[in-house]
């Protein structure tokens, strides 16, 4: 404990972004996991108390980031970095929320939802791939802070959640047995919120601190 | 870069330290006998070192003052000790302060004003217990006498006047080039007393805030990682010591002990994990004393200075090792906070009344 005063980077920015794409690692893992229960044909059972760990850890972390981060302001008093202090406030949440949805994608197929091989399995693998690639992306670009990639990515965004309200509208309305329609519809949600949260986390790289967090809202309520 | 600017202002706090000296000695022997007259009771002492204190928010510059007037031999060992004991309660009314800021939230408050005020009472409990002790016995006073023997490599401090060293030649330069400047702009002994007295105050306020000021940004990553660790593995011997290398590091206890409060009024910081980093905060802030030292031209300032160490650490020896006895501050201060966030008013009288009234009135009556 005492060495940690000798021994440490003394950049603590860095180890709590560090600390951050530590997260977004394990919503990936979580969410590979948790969508492969239901659309890859992994059986729940197996998967299910490694996703709850790997959340565990997830929650610990957003919890351990937010005490260091006061520790940074008592410690540096008027040379805290305060608005680095509120955007990891608040990406850390958005990543939190992100292991809470892929554990509510798991709790599908522990209700027995298996959509592995229905006609559009191959339709819901790319977008359990184009998502789980979004997680690993972010994760990279946020660590870089990389503000072209973040606007790129941020700029086709909305198209992706666009696509997702339409499959939920289409579901809505669908003469198909809710057997059909309810597992795909809340499929489509989650992956939607997944998705806002992510670009919440992107945006934090180009927008300021003020302007975060709206990723999760309809474009149009954005303003 | 900052680390050669903090090591040019430590020569400059030494030459405010050696102005201070001089200074004092520039009033002459009444002054002096004034001086010993109204810290000739102990309690006297003691409330004048609170007063200090609490009036320059800084212990390292009131023990500086006590450690300057040691050193020129206007003030014995014996009634300083007192007035470092003062200075120790004095310097935690900082803290009681910074909980201040949180006074609108009453979870927040309380746990803040119990953060702060267990420094307070673990001040005025180890003066209350050790004070007495030390005037019966001299324990401290004679263990620091025999540590000053040993370090100055004499068996009778008092036949050493000033050993040739380096750093003293050296910081006796800047403080005759000022005498002689004074001198030439006023022939009065008086004027040139308070002229360097002056100077050597300003001195030492100014280099103490920036080297606060600097090792505090020097250090700021250390300091994280440190506290970052005591909030994760909690208290006990470590904390005391990262309390201590903290304190050192700045040069400020107060400062130590208010980077705490935000963290135990935000509650992830308990009072068990924070109480062992203010114990060492308290040890950490006796090195000002100690570097003082260096410039005083007597050895009893070396043994002022270490009175100021192993008073601290008598008090961490008394109060830290057995857990019931440990709780006593810790219980305290959770009442006093309790009360206080029903009846905010409180916080006021109790901060006046601790570090205004009762030292005034104490030293009135004292005297």
């Amino acid at each position: 404990m005492v060495m940690r005063f000798f021994t440490g980077s003394g950049d603590q920015v860095r180890e709590l972004s560090d600390e951050v794409q530590s997260m977004l690692v394990a919503c990936r893992h979580t969410f590979d996991a948790a969508i492969n229960a239901v659309i890859g044909g992994t059986d729940p059972q197996a998967v299910g108390p490694e996703i709850r760990k790997t959340d565990r850890g997830i929650n610990r972390s957003e919890r351990r980031i937010r005490r260091k981060l006061l520790v940074h302001a008592s410690t540096r008093g008027a040379d805290a970095d305060i608005s680095w202090v509120m955007v990891l406030m608040s990406v850390t949440k958005d990543i939190e929320r992100i292991g809470d949805y892929a554990k509510n994608i798991w709790d599908l197929s522990d209700y027995g939802v298996d959509l592995s091989g229905d006609d559009d399995a191959d339709h819901l693998r790319f977008h359990r791939d184009e998502i789980s690639g979004l997680i690993a992306d972010t994760a990279r670009i946020f660590a870089e802070q990389d503000a072209d990639r973040a606007h790129e990515i941020l700029q086709g965004g909305d198209d992706i959640q666009d696509e997702f309200d339409e499959h939920v509208n289409e579901l809505v309305g669908t003469d198909r047995p809710a057997s059909y329609a309810v597992p795909r519809a809340l499929l489509y949600r989650y992956l939607k919120r997944v998705v806002a949260h992510l670009l919440n986390v992107l945006s934090s790289i180009v927008m300021p601190v003020d302007r975060l967090d709206y990723y999760d809202e309809a474009k149009a309520d954005r303003d | 870069m900052r680390f050669a600017l903090v090591i040019g202002l430590l020569y400059l706090f030494l030459v405010g330290v050696k102005a201070l000296e001089s200074g004092i000695n520039g009033f002459g022997e009444g002054f002096s006998e004034g001086m010993l007259e109204s810290v000739r009771n102990p309690v006297a002492g003691l409330f004048a070192g609170i007063l200090v204190t609490v009036l320059v928010q800084s212990s390292s510059v009131s023990t500086s003052l006590v450690v300057a007037a040691v050193g020129n031999g206007t003030l014995p060992v014996t009634f300083a000790v007192p007035m470092i004991m003062g200075a120790n309660i004095g310097t935690t009314v900082t803290n009681t302060l910074a909980s201040l800021g949180s006074i609108r939230r009453p979870q927040e408050f309380r746990r803040a004003f119990a953060g702060a005020t267990m420094h307070d009472f673990f001040n005025l409990l180890a003066v209350a217990l050790l004070l007495p002790i030390e005037l019966a016995t001299g324990y401290l006073t004679r263990m620091a006498e025999a540590t000053a023997r040993f370090l100055t490599g004499s068996t009778d401090l008092s036949q050493i006047s000033n050993p040739d060293s380096p750093i003293k030649n050296a910081v006796k330069v800047p403080v005759s080039a000022v005498e002689s400047i004074a001198e030439r702009l006023s022939a009065s002994q008086t004027a040139l007393a308070v002229a360097l007295l002056l100077f050597g105050l300003g001195l030492v306020f100014l280099a103490l805030t920036q080297i606060t000021q600097n090792m505090r940004l020097l250090m700021a990553g250390r300091i994280e990682n440190a506290l970052n660790a005591v909030l994760g593995r909690g208290a006990g011997i470590p904390a005391i010591v990262i309390g201590i290398l903290i304190t050192v590091s700045v040069q400020s206890s107060s400062i130590t002990t208010s980077m705490l409060v935000p963290m135990v009024a935000a509650g992830v910081l308990t009072l068990q994990n924070a109480y062992p980093v203010t114990l060492g905060a308290n040890v950490g802030t006796t090195v000002t004393a100690l570097i003082a030292s260096v410039a005083a031209e007597r050895p009893e300032a070396l043994v002022i200075a270490l009175v100021h160490l192993y008073f601290n650490i008598s008090g961490i020896l008394v109060f830290y090792p057995v857990p019931v006895v440990r709780e006593i501050p810790i219980r305290l201060a959770k009442r006093l906070a309790d009360v206080a966030t029903e009846k905010r008013t409180l916080v006021g009288v109790y901060v006046v009344a601790v570090f205004v009234i009762m030292p005034l009135v104490g030293l009135l009556v004292a005297q």
